[in-house]
């Protein structure tokens, strides 16, 4: 199916964000952008950590390093999963197969958030 | 023969009935013999309440005041002031060893320098020059200046008793030094001073308040009857001059009518003196857990802890040891080097003698002790300790979850709901997309 035609923006700054926004909605399969939302969902609980350790206390260090470290892996595993996954990307992971990057990403998570647990006490 | 002897245990026995001092009862008293008939009504009060008095010379050898390393009396009343020299076995040295081994002490002192006069620096008493009486002309009497009536002042010693008549003296003054372990008893009244007999002439009496210091004897700072409390408990009394005691001031009158309390005084301080009045101990002591009744072996650091001791006074009127609930001041410390916790330890409404505490154990662990260390002049001084230990808690006892730490517990749960429920999703996209894939490929 062709794209849908761009409309020619006025030369303005805060429209390039919006042409930017318009072409990841139309260029972006539905399960990248699938992804996509969960890897935004990691970088806000990253950041709200962050914010609560730097702002309020960070009296339980080991749960801040077990939380922070918990969305920021979780996140790397993800995006290694985005990558491999990518259509874009076959000719860069030739003897890769998806199915094959899901099971990386789910045997790392599963590694990742038994460490999580026990560092978080 | 059996009955005989039974009377006769019997008979020694009725002696330890009226029993006074919690202390024991012999008293040895040396005196010149030909004086002992002047000190009667002092020493007849001492009979009737059940001590068995010895009288000895001071020349005599014996009886020894202490044979053996062990004294042979529990207390020991010197009223040779004016003789210089004593018996070998009355010295100084032997003096300060039968207070150590808790024996107890009045010593009279006079004008006249003896050996015993060196020995009163030691307890912090600053004699006057030889020879130099206190003095006063107040008030208006017709004894000779140095024969004083001493008003006991209403705010006096615990010691005394309530409403004392003014108590005849005739000796010395002594300066009192800053001994914590010294208990004044009576001083010498205001308008006093020390001079020689004859006052001095006026001149050097000025010359003297001049100089300052130790040139004018004069005051109420000034002690005539001083108590002094060792360490070991044993009690000492040091009396500027024996007339106090004697029957010729116990009967003469101080005003029309009125009679002196020379009799009543002389009673106040034997009965100290000798271990009757204002005397404690500390029964026992008990520690535990809030909840718990008995000892634990060791406490917890920031537990609720309850520490009691159970103080008694002497009765001598019964000659048994009561509970005793009127310490309003009593302090406990829990140390361990320095006090962590010091708290007031008040008497428990209800039970007598019993004084309670509740409190939180510090945050240190370690070895630490309670500790009750009451001393007030006057009373015996109560010294209790009591070990305990005190560990952190065990690695369960700390809190499981920590309220600080909430947001990143969330965070770290959220991320592995958001794990499943993602590859459960991803999942069930690819069964449906192999699930077209081998619809179209057919």
């Amino acid at each position: 199916m062709p794209p849908k035609s761009v409309r020619h923006p006025p030369p303005t700054t805060s429209t390039a964000l919006q042409s930017l926004w318009n072409a990841y909605n139309d260029q972006t399969s539905d399960r990248l952008k699938f992804v996509d939302a969960f890897l935004f969902f990691l970088i806000l609980s990253g950041v709200i950590q962050f914010v609560y350790c730097i702002l309020v206390t960070n009296f339980p260090f080991n749960a801040f390093l077990a939380g922070f470290s918990s969305t920021v892996g979780q996140f790397v595993l993800t995006a290694s999963l985005r990558a491999q996954v990518n259509p874009e990307n076959k000719h860069e992971f030739k003897d890769v197969s998806p199915e094959r990057a899901f099971a990386d990403f789910a045997l790392g998570s599963i590694v990742l958030h038994f460490f999580v647990y026990n560092f978080l006490g | 023969m059996l009955f005989k002897s039974l009377l006769i245990l019997a008979a020694g026995l009725s002696g330890f009935v009226n029993a006074k001092s919690s202390a024991g009862d012999s008293v040895l008293v040396v005196v010149e013999p030909s004086k002992v008939g002047d000190y009667s009504i002092f020493f007849n009060s001492l009979k009737e309440k059940g001590y068995s008095l010895t009288f000895r010379s001071p020349k005599e050898e014996s009886p020894v005041i202490i044979k053996d390393d062990v004294p042979s009396f529990s207390h020991v009343v010197l009223l040779a002031s004016e003789t210089k020299n004593f018996a070998k076995d009355i010295t100084p040295q032997s003096l300060v060893e039968l207070l150590s081994l808790n024996s107890n002490l009045i010593v009279g002192l006079s004008t006249k320098q003896t050996t015993l006069s060196s020995l009163a620096a030691e307890f912090s008493l600053t004699l006057p020059p030889p020879g130099t009486p206190l003095i006063s002309y107040f008030p208006e009497r017709s004894e000779p200046p140095s024969v004083i009536p001493i008003t006991v002042p209403a705010t006096s010693s615990p010691i005394l008793s309530k409403n004392l008549s003014p108590v005849w003296y005739s000796g010395i003054p002594f300066a009192l030094g800053d001994n914590p372990l010294l208990v004044p008893i009576l001083n010498a009244p205001s308008e006093s001073f020390a001079a020689e007999v004859d006052g001095g002439s006026a001149d050097s009496i000025v010359d003297a308040a001049e100089k300052g210091g130790e040139g004018l004897w004069a005051g109420s700072s000034l002690g005539v009857v001083t108590g002094f409390q060792a360490t070991t408990g044993a009690r000492i009394t040091w009396v500027g001059g024996v007339e106090v005691f004697s029957d010729e001031f116990a009967k003469k009158e101080v005003s029309k009518g009125v009679k002196s309390g020379n009799a009543e005084f002389a009673q106040d301080v034997a009965a100290w003196t000798f271990q009757e009045s204002l005397v404690l101990r500390v029964d026992k002591t008990e520690h535990h857990l809030v909840n718990a009744t008995g000892p634990s072996e060791h406490y917890t650091t920031n537990d609720q802890i309850v520490y009691s001791a159970y103080i008694s006074k002497f009765n001598p009127k019964t000659s048994t040891w009561e509970p005793y609930s009127g310490i309003k001041d009593m302090q406990m410390e829990f140390t361990m080097l320095d006090p962590h916790i010091r708290t007031s330890l008040l008497p428990v409404p209800g039970v007598p003698g019993k004084y309670s505490v509740t409190f939180r154990a510090p945050d240190r662990h370690g070895v630490f002790k309670f500790v009750i260390d009451y001393k007030r002049k006057g009373w015996t001084h109560l010294h209790s300790s009591t070990t305990a230990p005190v560990v952190p808690p065990r690695h369960d006892g700390y809190p499981r979850f920590l309220s600080a730490a909430w947001p990143y517990y969330t965070g770290a749960i959220s991320t592995s709901i958001g794990f499943f429920l993602f590859s459960a999703i991803w999942l069930a996209g690819d069964i449906k997309e192999s699930k077209k894939k081998g619809s179209k490929s057919e």
